[in-house]
Parts: C-alpha cells; sequence; structure tokens
C-alpha cells in the first residue's frame, strides 16, 4: 500500500499525510450508503407511531418498497462485512505472514503478535491514550494525549459496524426469510431477532449520528465536514493534533526530522 | 479585530454544540430506557378516570374527551369529526366554538336546560343566535333594536353568511351545491343598536373582559362578592326571555329574516308553513307553558 | 359525492324538498320529515348523566352508507309522530322493513348478535349467567358506528376509489330504475376489501383493551400496545392493508368477524393447537413450518411471562447506555475544555516534550530495525 502512496505530499505549501487508500475509501462510501439507507427505511418503522414516520417511509417507498430497498441496502452491507473480512484477512497474509515464513518465524506466538499487533487492534496504548485524555479534559494537565497512526477512538467507530453488522445483519436475514427459517429453529427465535435487530440499529444509529459525526463533521476543526474520507490525506495541523506520535514516525521515515514542529499545547491546535 | 470575530464565532459554536450534546442526552433517554415511555403517558391521564365515585370518574372522562377525535378514511374522502361517547350517525364536521360571546364562558355552548321538552330546540337555536337576541327584551330599554351576523371565530360583524345565502342553489338543485345545511354559518345573529349613524352591538368587547376578569379573580373573592358581582354581570337580562311565535309568526317577525340574508323559501319556512307547523304541533303534544320557558320558575 | 351520484342526489333534494313544501309522501327514509330539525347542528343538549347528546343528522353522511334505504322509523322504531319523547336505545337485532335480495326475507342483524352473544365478547357466560363485569362487555355500538361505503371503480385496470361513472354505467344499462345499481355497486365493491382500514380496527379494540382499569378488572395484558411492538402493528400504523390486525389472526378464517373467541376455548384462532394454522393462513405464512407458532406476538417485557425478552432488552438498553453516555460525557467535557484552552492545573513544558517523543520514536525504530533487521514497517 504505502508504495502506492506517498506517505506525505504537499500542496499549496501545506503537508498532507496518506491516510486511507482508495480501495478503503470505497468500502467507506459503500458502508456509509447502505448504512443511511437501511436508517431511512427502518427507523421510521421502528417508530411507526411518531408523526415524522409515515412521511419518511411513504417517501421511501412506503409499506410496499421500502422493506425491498431495506433488504436490498442489509445485503450490500453484509456483503461489504464479508469482503472487508477477506479484504484484511489477504493484506495480513501478504503483508505479515508471507513475510514472518520468508523469514523463517513463523511460529503460533509470532502469528499472534503479528495479528494483535495490526494498527486496529485495541493495545495498551489506547488505555494510556484514554487516561491523558481525562487527565486533559480534567484540566490536569495542557497536553493532550499523542496518538498513533489509529487512535482509540478510531478504532471504537471500527468495531462499531464490526460487532454491530454481526448482530443486525443475521437477524435482519432471519426476520426476512421467517418463513424458511422457521423450519430449522422455532418462531421463539424470531422474538430474539427483533430485539437483536431493533435495539441495535437504534444503538448504532443513535452513534453514528453523533458520536461519530461530531468527530468528522460537528467538532470546531471539522466543521462543516473531514475531507479525508474523500482525499485520503490528513493536514500537517491535524495530524498534529490527532496523531502526533505518528506524525513525527512519518517525518522521522522521510528525512523531515529537522522540520518537525513541537505539538499543540493549550488550545493552540484549536485556532482556526 | 478579525481574530476576535473568530474567536467570538468558535466560542460560540463550541456553546451550541454543548447544547446540542446536553439536548441530545436528553433526546436519547426516552429511547434508550423507557419502552414503557409511551405506553405510562397514555394510561397517566387515563389514571384520572379512576376517582372513588362514578362521578370522579366520570368529570375526569370529561376533561379527558375534549381531546378525543375521531378520523374515517374512506380513500375517496376523510372524515374529521369529534369523538362522542355512544354516537352512532357521524357528525361530519367539527364544533365551532363561540369565541365572541361572554354569556358562553361561564355557561357553555350547551346551555339550556330546564325546559326538559324543548332544551335541544334552544340550544340548537343557541348555535346560531347570540344568547342577548332572546334574553334582553328591548321594551324595557326603550330602544330601536337591529340585528346583525357576527363572526364567531373573531367575534367581528360580517356581512350576511354565505353558506345560509347558499341554501337557495341547494332549493333550486342548482349543480355543486351540497345539501342543505342548517345553523353551520360560522356565524351568529345578535342584537346591536344604531348610535351616531354606526351599528353597536349590545354585548361588547368590554362587558368580555368584565367577566374574564371575574373568573380569573374568582378564587379571591369573597362571598359576598360573588354575589355581588353576578347581580352585576347579569343585570340587564330579562327573566322572561323572547318566545318561540315572537321570530315564527307571519306578521311582523321579531327578527327581519330576509334582511339577515335568508332566502325567501327559508323566510317562508321560518313564518309560515313548516316550523310554524312544529310549534303548533308541540303545542298540542306538551303543556303549551313548556313553549314560554321563562315561565318556569326561577332556579334561584 | 356529489358527481357520483347525481341522480341519487337530485332525487333526494327532491324528496327534502317535497317534505318541507309539499305535504310530505311516503317515499324515502324520511317519511315523519325528521331532518326538519335533526338537520341543525346546534341541536344538542346535555343528558341527565352529564353526557352531551348531539341530535345533529348529516344526512350527506347518512346517504353514504348501506342504512341509506332505511327509514329513521326502521331503527328507532318507537318514534311515531313529531314531536317525540327522548327515543328508546335502538336494537341492531330487530327486522327492517329492508328485504334482503338473496332470501327475499326481512332483513336483521340477529345472527350477528348471536354469534357475538357466542363469542368471548358475549355477556352471559355457557350458563347464561351474566359474566364478571357483564357491563363491560360490548354491544354493536361499541365497536361500530354508522357503516359507510369504500366503494372503489376499476377502469382500464386501474383500481380507483369512489365511484366513477364509466364504471356504474355497466350496471345502470340494465338496471335503471331507481338505484338499485348504485346500492348494490357500493355494497359489493365496499365489500371486495376491507370495509374499516386495519389502523380503524386497532382503535376500535383498544377502546377497552388499551384501557387499564379495564385490563385489571379482567386481567388483561395490554395486548394493544404488544401488538404495536411488532411488524404486523408498525406496517398497520404505516399505511399497509397487508399485514393483519386483530380480525386476522383472532377470527378463524372464513368464520364471521365477530366470532373472537378466548385463548383456552378449543376452537378459537389463539388456542394453541390452532395458532400454527392461523399463522400459515393462505397469504400470510404459507411456507413456514408449524413451529413458527412459537413466536410470541404480544410481548410485554414482563420479568416473569418473557424472561428471554425481558433480559435481552436490558442488555441491549444497558450496552446502549453505557457506550453512548460515555461519549457524549466525553464530547460535553472536550467542548468544555475548548472554551478555556490555555488553563491547566499542573504544566507540561512543550519543548522537552517533543524532543522526548522523538527520541522515544526513533528508539522504537531503532529497536525493531535491529529485531527484524530492516528499516521501518509500521505500517500494517
Amino acid at each position: 500500500m504505502s508504495k502506492k502512496y506517498q506517505a506525505i505530499v504537499e500542496k499549496d505549501g501545506v503537508r498532507y499525510f496518506h491516510r486511507f487508500s482508495s480501495h478503503q475509501r470505497v468500502q467507506h462510501v459503500v458502508l456509509f450508503t447502505s448504512v443511511i439507507t437501511l436508517a431511512l427505511t427502518g427507523f421510521p418503522l421502528r417508530h411507526a407511531e411518531e408523526a415524522w414516520a409515515r412521511p419518511l417511509y411513504d417517501f421511501m417507498g412506503g409499506t410496499e418498497i421500502a422493506p425491498l430497498i431495506h433488504r436490498a441496502a442489509g445485503t450490500v452491507l453484509l456483503a461489504l462485512f464479508v469482503y472487508h473480512t477477506a479484504y484484511w484477512m489477504i493484506r495480513f497474509y501478504r503483508e505479515h505472514v508471507v513475510k514472518l515464513r520468508e523469514r523463517g518465524e513463523l511460529t503460533v506466538g509470532s502469528f499472534f503478535r503479528e495479528l494483535f499487533s495490526l494498527e486496529m487492534v485495541p493495545n495498551k496504548k489506547d488505555l494510556v491514550d484514554i487516561i491523558q485524555l481525562w487527565k486533559y479534559l480534567f484540566y490536569f494537565t495542557n497536553r493532550p494525549p499523542r496518538h498513533d497512526r489509529m487512535s482509540w477512538r478510531e478504532k471504537f467507530d471500527y468495531f462499531a459496524p464490526y460487532w454491530g453488522i454481526p448482530i443486525l445483519g443475521p437477524a435482519g436475514a432471519a426476520l426476512w426469510w421467517r418463513d424458511e427459517i422457521s423450519h430449522v429453529v422455532p418462531g421463539i427465535v424470531l422474538n430474539a431477532a427483533y430485539i437483536m435487530h431493533t435495539d441495535e440499529a437504534l444503538l448504532a444509529v443513535l452513534f453514528l449520528f453523533f458520536v461519530h459525526w461530531y468527530n468528522v463533521h460537528y467538532a470546531p476543526e471539522k466543521f462543516p465536514a473531514a475531507t479525508v474520507w474523500l482525499t485520503g490525506y490528513l493536514n500537517e495541523h491535524d495530524m498534529i493534533h490527532e496523531h502526533y506520535n505518528e506524525y513525527v514516525r512519518v517525518m522521522i521515515e522521510n528525512g523531515l526530522e529537522d522540520e518537525i514542529k513541537p505539538q499543540n499545547f493549550g488550545g493552540e491546535e484549536y485556532e482556526w | 479585530m478579525v481574530k476576535l470575530f473568530k474567536a467570538v464565532i468558535f466560542k460560540g459554536y463550541v456553546v451550541l454544540l454543548m447544547i446540542f450534546t446536553v439536548w441530545y442526552g436528553y433526546f436519547m433517554y426516552p429511547l434508550v430506557f423507557g419502552f414503557e415511555g409511551k405506553e405510562q403517558a397514555a394510561v397517566s391521564l387515563k389514571e384520572m378516570g379512576e376517582g372513588v365515585s362514578d362521578k370522579e370518574r366520570m368529570f375526569a372522562n370529561m376533561i379527558l374527551e375534549t381531546s378525543k377525535k375521531s378520523r374515517i378514511d374512506l380513500d375517496y374522502r376523510v372524515i374529521d369529526q369529534p369523538y362522542i361517547e355512544g354516537r352512532f350517525h357521524h357528525i361530519g364536521f367539527e364544533m365551532e366554538q363561540d369565541n365572541a360571546s361572554n354569556c358562553v364562558l361561564c355557561h357553555g355552548n350547551v346551555p339550556h336546560d330546564k325546559s326538559k321538552e324543548v332544551r335541544s330546540f334552544l340550544n340548537m337555536h343557541a348555535f346560531y343566535t347570540a344568547c342577548e337576541t332572546c334574553h334582553i327584551r328591548p321594551e324595557d330599554k326603550n330602544e330601536k333594536i337591529e340585528f346583525r351576523w357576527y363572526d364567531k371565530d373573531t367575534g367581528e360583524r360580517t356581512e350576511n353568511p354565505v353558506a345560509l345565502v347558499e341554501i337557495e342553489k341547494a332549493y333550486a338543485h342548482i349543480e355543486g351545491a351540497s345539501y342543505p345545511t342548517y345553523g353551520n354559518y360560522g356565524a351568529k345573529i345578535a342584537p346591536g343598536v344604531i348610535e351616531g349613524g354606526g351599528f353597536r352591538f349590545l354585548h361588547s368587547n368590554e362587558d368580555k373582559a368584565f367577566v374574564e376578569r371575574y373568573l380569573a379573580e374568582e378564587k379571591v373573592l369573597s362571598q359576598k362578592q360573588k354575589s355581588q358581582m353576578k347581580k352585576l354581570m347579569h343585570s340587564g337580562i330579562n327573566k322572561k326571555p323572547i318566545e318561540c311565535d315572537q321570530c315564527h309568526q307571519e306578521k311582523n317577525p321579531y327578527i327581519p329574516f330576509a334582511e339577515l340574508g335568508y332566502p325567501p323559501r327559508r323566510v317562508d319556512e321560518l313564518i309560515n308553513t313548516s316550523v310554524v307547523g312544529m310549534i303548533d304541533k308541540y303545542k298540542e303534544f306538551y303543556i303549551p307553558n313548556f313553549l314560554t320557558p321563562g315561565d318556569q320558575p326561577p332556579e334561584d | 359525492m356529489k358527481n357520483i351520484r347525481p341522480a341519487y342526489f337530485v332525487k333526494f333534494l327532491l324528496t327534502i324538498i317535497s317534505f318541507v313544501l309539499i305535504t310530505p309522501e311516503i317515499y324515502a327514509a324520511d317519511e315523519l320529515n325528521c331532518v326538519l330539525c335533526h338537520k341543525h347542528r346546534g341541536l344538542s343538549r346535555i343528558d341527565e348523566n352529564g353526557e352531551f347528546r348531539l341530535f345533529y343528522i348529516n344526512q350527506e353522511l347518512f346517504e353514504s352508507g348501506p342504512h341509506r334505504r332505511n327509514k329513521c322509523k326502521d331503527c328507532h322504531t318507537d318514534i311515531d309522530r313529531i314531536p317525540h319523547k327522548p327515543a328508546k336505545k335502538v336494537d341492531c337485532a330487530q327486522q327492517c322493513h329492508i328485504v334482503e335480495p338473496s332470501g327475499n326475507k326481512k332483513f336483521s342483524h340477529k345472527n350477528i348478535a348471536e354469534t357475538l352473544a357466542k363469542s368471548v365478547h358475549g355477556k352471559l357466560d355457557e350458563n347464561g349467567e351474566p359474566k364478571k363485569y357483564a357491563e363491560d362487555y360490548p354491544d354493536c355500538k361499541s365497536c361500530h358506528d354508522q357503516p359507510l361505503y369504500r366503494p372503489f371503480s376499476f377502469y382500464k385496470g386501474k383500481k380507483e376509489p369512489g365511484i366513477s361513472k364509466r364504471s356504474i354505467s355497466r350496471c345502470k344499462s340494465c338496471h335503471t330504475d331507481g338505484n338499485f345499481a348504485e346500492d348494490f355497486y357500493e355494497h359489493v365493491t365496499t365489500r371486495l376489501h376491507k370495509s374499516r382500514y386495519s389502523v380503524e380496527t386497532i382503535e376500535v379494540c383498544a377502546k377497552c383493551h388499551q384501557d387499564k382499569a379495564f385490563r385489571e378488572r379482567h386481567e388483561l395484558d395490554d395486548v394493544i400496545t404488544s401488538y404495536k411492538e411488532t411488524f404486523h402493528g408498525k406496517m398497520v400504523i404505516l399505511g399497509s392493508e397487508r399485514t393483519p390486525d386483530c380480525i386476522d389472526c383472532h377470527v378463524v378464517a372464513g368464520e364471521n368477524a365477530h366470532l373472537i373467541e378466548g385463548q383456552d376455548t378449543p376452537t378459537s384462532a389463539v388456542h394453541k393447537n390452532n395458532v400454527s394454522t392461523t399463522c400459515r393462513s393462505s397469504g400470510c405464512h404459507e411456507k413456514a413450518a408449524a413451529q413458527l407458532a412459537s413466536f410470541q406476538t404480544h410481548v410485554t417485557y414482563d420479568r416473569e411471562k418473557y424472561p428471554m425478552q425481558f433480559y435481552m432488552l436490558i442488555f441491549f438498553k444497558a450496552l446502549m447506555a453505557v457506550i453512548l453516555y460515555f461519549f457524549l460525557t466525553l464530547i460535553f467535557f472536550e467542548l468544555l475544555r475548548r472554551l478555556f484552552p490555555k488553563f491547566s492545573f499542573f504544566k507540561e513544558k512543550k519543548a522537552e516534550n517533543y524532543e522526548q517523543v522523538i527520541s522515544e520514536i526513533k528508539e522504537e525504530a531503532d529497536s525493531k530495525s535491529r529485531a527484524t533487521g530492516k528499516n521501518g514497517g509500521h505500517h500494517e
């Protein structure tokens, strides 16, 4: 990946740091398109008695069409889940397992060590960052946490759908194929599927539309919208603010050690 | 300067976001915790109806009932109407309120109850006739009484109601005219006097303000004051109201129907044929003095 | 309406006018000229129980339903002259003067009343004794108001609400006399679909079954709320006519809709032996297995009755509360931090701090390259 993309590009005197490949960005677009579609066709049904439900549902196609759209979007999301799982597994194999084997170091222990050192896997550093963040928020220090390539919040954002889809998807599928599935499991499973589907969906939507959107839309330095999901590159200012450790590391690797800027302290990072 | 301006916008935005965050937490609360919330809200109103006695329960139900609506969707039309317990026939319209009258503030819009046999008729008249039309007698004041329509909603004087004039269309079976509807004019006939070349209703905003003030302060008034004020408020009201056949008669009806926009055929019904015949039947059917409600023994 | 049955409309008007102007002719609904008074919107009083009684008859709506062929007196039998004393309660089970065309018998709702008496809603138990709280049990008017036609037209394969001239012209070319074609057409097309929307059906049942005091008296669950929690209920609320309402599951397929029976009656649609048949009725879950019936429709989230649902709900609600309120608090304090960015109780020195980071990262990189024998490799 890093071969295809330059780690740092400079445009109009601003440095941009590579974050996401186009492959990943496309996956994100598919993800949010299907999730928003699912929410728009699912929530009017979940809250059918609210005044907004009927107009919205009618807009989404009404009781005949909206369920079809919902199921189609659900199928896309489940397919994306499978695809993404295959995607990281293949990359893990190519970029880690193969290399381990080449070096003759492939053991069960080293396999899992490599697996758990993937950038998305939560680790001890995240705990340190969380503690540092709360210290910072309660004014006990003037130094914000220094995140690695993936901050704990990004990891949470990543694992939220990764936990959510396996709950929502099969439950949704069971409710969709309710007649067929009744030949395999008793009807009460559908009761369970119903709760799983509706409540997990509520959690996902409440989380996405506030917490995630805060991170990328509402937050003062992002407002009205972050661009990294489109360009794949993050500017130096935000990089220092959000991923200082990663920033320093990339700068050193690219021979720019002398130009590393100090971490922003005490509010400078929030200047517009 | 620009920096300060930016800083102010920044802080303002942050504060707005904080408010939004708190609101979101509040908004989320019933979604996260309250699957019973909705049911409880619906029930808590009902619980009022669980008083000890039947009377208490009915009282609570009456308070609740105002909000009850019935909606029937026939695909090609939707019927919205108030829900009246135990009613079989459809109403097909929303009952309008009289915002101008000061009497209804206490007496309501179904005020007649004394004369059992004709009370429904009297209430029927109250739908399109102001109380003072019958309950103030002109001979006491020696004034020339004139009649005009006022808008039930705004209380302002209006022209003769279109719905009334159009009854004629229904008679003449003109295409597009609906079933003739009676009394549904959105207006009431009320008496007044000509004063300085202009027309003035007998009821006034001043009177209404007076009644409203009384109702607002009723709790703190002494019992003596209440009696005094009631006397004052009801001054000018005649114990013996205008009787049925003072209007429903051919020669000199008390209310000049034609001037008020009643179409000729309707006027004829009112003063000549069907309505008068009805009153005669009533006289046979019930004891005659039911038609002179004022002759009832006084309530107090 | 006015464009739909012009002939009928004109005839009706003529009738009204004939009552008003000429001596009444015995021809149509209003032989006693009841509407002379009852057409007035304000005709009302408060009765002895404090109930508001409105005596207004909306002629147009009365003419829009199957009862339009009845005279007032057919139902209000005790009224024989004007003026009249307060009328008695109408007995729907009496015979009316309408002749039922299929059997040439006088029409009556008697068999409906008998069916209702047999059902769980009947006032008497199997021994003919009044049930406990017999006054709570419904009569006709508890669920029905004046029925209204809901006709539709087919023209060139398109279904449209109301009667179109094109549609009815097929009948009228032969059945020219009177209003026969209109009556028949409206009656039949109304009956071709449900005469009530499912939402309206649910409101009817909710009148009693959602009433808390009523439910406590009869020891019943709030089945309306639990129904509205299901996809059946939600789809109905959103306007679907293809999802079941109360009647669809609680009446045996092919039975009279008034024969709703309790769970314990062996012939009931919801008796435990019959639920699977009911769920798998044609048009519903036809392809399902019998064990679909173990689906619980009226879930109340009661810990004792529905433990699985209860604990699942608790789990998800707890999960939701912890995650969402954690992040909400975090965001709130983060925003608060931005209001006073320069303030802090303890301060770290910037320069030292970032030199330290650089040296740490260099060390880390060195140790990695020593271990793997190559440079970098921090990427995934």
